[in-house]
């Protein structure tokens, strides 16, 4: 359990979160000239790594609205959190 | 009101807690994004919506909270007649709001139930199964917060000083009253 500081409510406990998968994951423009393989990559293949990820999380229990966060995997540090469409802040 | 049966039928008091339902009460969620759209709801209403959040404003005959960025309850102050599912602030709304593409206006006068809690122990009561800190909410008239209770969604209004509007969904009134009733023999 740990605390997420949503960014438009404030922090709030875990339980009231959803996680969302991976973030910054870009559709191609052109899927039609894609392999399947290609097409699967982009739709099912994400990364699980022990370390920073960058994720996407939704506020279900609160605003019910969509965030970005930099965690790290292995000890659930945040270190960012940031609006949809906003770049992220660490690298 | 479609629903002409009290959810809660009986009224609870326990030492430093009284519950009741409040109803018929009006209850509308307004979303928009615009800023045109503020002014137009601020103007039909003469109520300015709460932009900052975990917050609420408050006129003579309406209360709006803050749920989200684009997204605000807004409950008529005093209890409606229970023979009419019309509304003049919805009708008034729907045409400065809906007909000119501002936002969007959804009645959930029968979507909410509204329990009123009263009395010294009410956040001792929520203590006991919500994971949200209320220490320093309960001492800030207004605040407002959408959180869980018992697993079950719910938005907390402070109305006043040991006075707290409960909102949460219809179909889970029932339980979670029952299960506050439980809890609160316990405090």
């Amino acid at each position: 359990m740990f605390l997420i500081n949503c960014p438009f409510c404030g922090e709030r406990e875990q339980s009231e979160f959803k996680a969302g998968g991976e973030a910054h994951i870009v559709r191609p423009k052109q899927p039609t000239e894609l392999s399947d393989d290609q097409w699967a990559e982009y739709l099912f293949m994400r990364k699980n790594i022990k370390g920073i990820q960058f994720e996407r999380w939704n506020h279900i229990h609160g605003c019910r609205k969509w965030f970005n966060m930099v965690r790290d995997t292995s000890n659930d540090e945040i270190k960012a959190v940031y609006k949809m469409g906003e770049k992220p802040p660490v690298k | 009101m479609l629903n002409y049966s009290n959810v809660i039928e009986n009224d609870k008091s326990y030492p430093g807690l009284q519950m009741r339902e409040i109803k018929p009460v009006m209850k509308l969620i307004i979303r928009g994004k615009k800023r045109q759209f503020l002014s137009a709801v601020g103007k039909s209403l003469n109520l300015l919506l709460p932009n900052e959040a975990n917050t609420s404003s408050r006129s003579d005959q309406l209360t709006a909270l803050w749920l989200s960025p684009d997204e605000w309850m807004i409950f008529s102050n005093e209890i409606l007649k229970s023979d009419d599912n019309n509304y003049d602030v919805e009708k008034l709304l729907n045409k400065n709001i809906c007909k000119t593409n501002l936002g969007a206006v959804t009645d959930v006068t029968d979507q909410f139930v509204l329990i009123n809690l009263k009395g010294d122990k009410i956040f001792d009561l929520f203590e006991t199964g919500s994971p949200f800190n209320f220490n320093d909410f309960k001492s800030k008239k207004g605040l407002v917060t959408q959180t869980i209770l018992t697993k079950i969604d719910i938005i907390v209004h402070n109305q006043d000083i040991n006075d707290v509007n409960l909102f949460v969904r219809r179909s889970f009134s029932d339980h979670l009253f029952s299960w506050m009733n439980d809890s609160a023999s316990r405090l």
